[in-house]
C-alpha cells in the first residue's frame, strides 16, 4: 500500500515539476477562465438580471472550458516522446498512473478555481466570504466530478487523431449531472441555504464521484494498453 | 464462414422480416383504423404509438450496448463489439424519432415545440451521449482499440443515465411546472382499445429492432470476412 502510494505520489510529483519548469498550463487556464467569464458579462444586461442567479452558471461554464484545456493538456504531454509508454512501462499498477493524473488534475485545477473566485466576487458583486466554508466544499465535489471523469476520458481520447475535439464531445454531455448539480449547489449557497438543507444534491454529487472512480478503476486497464 | 450457416442465416431472417411486416401491418391498421380518435386532444395523438415504442426501442438498445461492452471487456471477443455497434446505431436512429415525433405532438398540445421538461432533457442528453459514443467509433481505426474504447464508453455512459434522471428531475422542480402529461397519467387514464394498439406497436418495433440488428450483424461480420480475403490476397501476391 505504501508502495502504491509513492507512486502515485511521484507522478503528481513529476506532473508538478514540469508545470513549475514550463509555467504554461495555469497562466493559461486562468486566462482563459477569466475570459469566459467576461464573454459572459458581456452577453448579459447585468443590470437586468440579478447577479446572484446568472453568476453561478457563469462561473462553473467558466471552470469547465478552462479545466477541459488542462484535461486535454494531461495526457497530450506524456504523448509527446511517448512519455505515456515510459510511464506504463514502469512496474506499477495502471490504475497507479489513473490516480497521479487525478491527483494532479485536481490540484492545477484546484489552484485556477482559488485565483478565479476573488475575482468572481468582484466582479459579480457578491459577498463569498460569508458563505466560504460550504462553497468550497460544493466546489471540491464538483471538481472532483469533474476531474474523475475527465482523467479517465483524457486518457482515451489523447490517443486519438482529433483528440482536442473529441474530449468535449465525449465528455460533456456526460458531466450534465454534475454541472446541474454544481450550478444548483453554488446558487442556493449564495442564498444563504446551509449545505444540509441540499443534502440531495451532495449525495448526487458524492455518489457520482465514487461511482466514476470505481469505474475508472475497473476499466482504466483496458484505455491504458498497448 | 460455410455456405449451409449463410443458408440458414438467411431464412431465419426472411422469417424475421415476413413477421416484422405482418406485425407492422396489423400495427398500422390498429393505430389509424381500429384504435379512435383521442376526444380532446384529436388525431395527432396518434403518434403516441410510434412515439413510446421508439422509446422504448431506444432504452432497450442503450442497455444492450452496455450489456455487450461489459461482455467485450471480459471476453475481448469481437463478436460483442460488433452487437455493441449496431444496437448503439440502432439506438440513437430510434432516440432521434423519439425527439422527432415528440415536438410535432408537443406543438398542438402543449402550443411549443419543446419544453425543458425532465423527460424531455433526459432524451437529448441520452441521444448527445450515444452520437458522440458512435462518432468515438468513427474517429477511430477498426480494431482493437476502437473496440476497447467504445466499451468503455459504452458503460460510462449507460451509468450516467441514473445520474442525469435525478439531476434533470431536480432541477426542473426549482422552475414552474409545464403541463406536461406524465405517463402515470397516460397509462391510467387510457382506454382498452388503445392499450391494445400499443401493444401491438410496442411489438413491431421490438421486431423491428432484432430484425435490424440481425442484417447489422450480419452486414458487419461480411465485411470482416472481406477484410480478411483481402489481406490473404494481399499476403499471397
Amino acid at each position: 500500500m505504501n508502495l502504491y502510494l509513492n507512486q502515485i505520489a511521484a507522478i503528481v510529483w513529476k506532473d508538478f515539476v514540469t508545470e513549475l519548469k514550463t509555467r504554461e498550463l495555469l497562466s493559461a487556464m486562468f486566462i482563459f477562465a477569466l475570459l469566459v467569464i467576461l464573454i459572459f458579462i458581456f452577453s448579459i444586461n447585468l443590470s437586468i438580471v440579478k447577479a446572484s442567479e446568472v453568476g453561478p452558471g457563469i462561473l462553473w461554464v467558466a471552470f469547465l472550458f478552462a479545466g477541459t484545456i488542462g484535461l486535454n493538456r494531461s495526457f497530450m504531454l506524456e504523448k509527446e516522446n511517448d512519455c505515456l509508454m515510459g510511464l506504463m512501462l514502469v512496474p506499477a499498477d495502471r490504475t497507479a498512473i489513473y490516480f497521479g493524473k487525478l491527483i494532479s488534475n485536481l490540484i492545477f485545477l484546484s489552484i485556477m478555481e482559488l485565483f478565479i473566485l476573488p475575482l468572481f466576487m468582484i466582479f459579480f458583486d457578491i459577498d463569498l466570504l460569508s458563505h466560504l466554508g460550504p462553497l468550497l466544499v460544493v466546489v471540491f465535489l464538483g471538481t472532483l466530478g469533474f476531474c474523475v471523469l475527465g482523467t479517465l476520458l483524457s486518457s482515451l481520447s489523447s490517443n486519438l487523431k482529433t483528440r482536442e475535439i473529441m474530449l468535449p464531445i465525449l465528455l460533456y454531455p456526460l458531466l450534465i449531472p454534475i454541472i446541474i448539480a454544481a450550478v444548483r449547489m453554488t446558487g442556493q449557497i449564495l442564498d444563504g441555504t446551509e449545505l444540509s438543507d441540499m443534502m440531495k444534491w451532495v449525495g448526487l454529487t458524492a455518489s457520482f464521484d465514487i461511482i466514476y472512480i470505481g469505474v475508472s478503476i475497473m476499466t482504466i486497464d483496458h484505455i491504458l494498453e498497448e | 464462414m460455410n455456405q449451409e450457416t449463410t443458408e440458414e442465416l438467411n431464412e431465419e431472417s426472411y422469417i424475421l422480416v415476413w413477421l416484422t411486416g405482418i406485425v407492422f401491418l396489423f400495427a398500422m391498421a390498429a393505430i389509424f383504423l381500429f384504435v379512435p380518435t383521442e376526444q380532446t386532444e384529436g388525431p395527432v395523438q396518434r403518434i403516441m404509438y410510434i412515439h413510446i415504442p421508439s422509446a422504448w426501442l431506444s432504452f432497450f438498445a442503450f442497455f444492450i450496448v452496455f450489456t455487450c461492452s461489459i461482455l467485450f471487456l471480459w471476453k475481448k471477443e469481437r463478436e460483442w463489439d460488433i452487437y455493441a455497434h449496431a444496437s448503439a446505431e440502432i439506438g440513437v436512429i430510434f432516440c432521434s424519432l423519439v425527439l422527432i415525433t415528440g415536438p410535432i405532438w408537443a406543438k398542438p398540445i402543449w402550443g411549443t415545440w419543446w419544453v425543458w421538461d425532465a423527460r424531455l432533457t433526459s432524451t437529448l442528453i441520452l441521444w448527445l451521449i450515444y452520437v458522440a459514443y458512435l462518432m468515438l467509433r468513427a474517429q477511430t481505426e477498426a480494431g482493437f482499440m476502437r473496440a476497447r474504447y467504445a466499451a468503455v464508453l459504452g458503460i460510462v455512459g449507460f451509468l450516467n443515465i441514473p445520474f442525469i434522471h435525478f439531476s434533470v428531475l431536480w432541477w426542473r422542480t426549482f422552475h414552474p411546472q409545464p403541463k406536461v402529461i406524465s405517463s402515470e397519467g397516460f397509462g391510467k387514464g387510457m382506454e382498452t382499445s388503445m392499450l391494445i394498439t400499443l401493444g401491438i406497436s410496442l411489438c413491431a418495433f421490438t421486431l423491428l429492432y432484432f430484425l435490424l440488428m440481425g442484417q447489422r450483424v450480419r452486414q458487419e461480420k461480411l465485411k470482416d470476412e472481406i477484410d480478411r480475403l483481402k489481406r490473404e490476397q494481399l499476403y499471397s501476391s
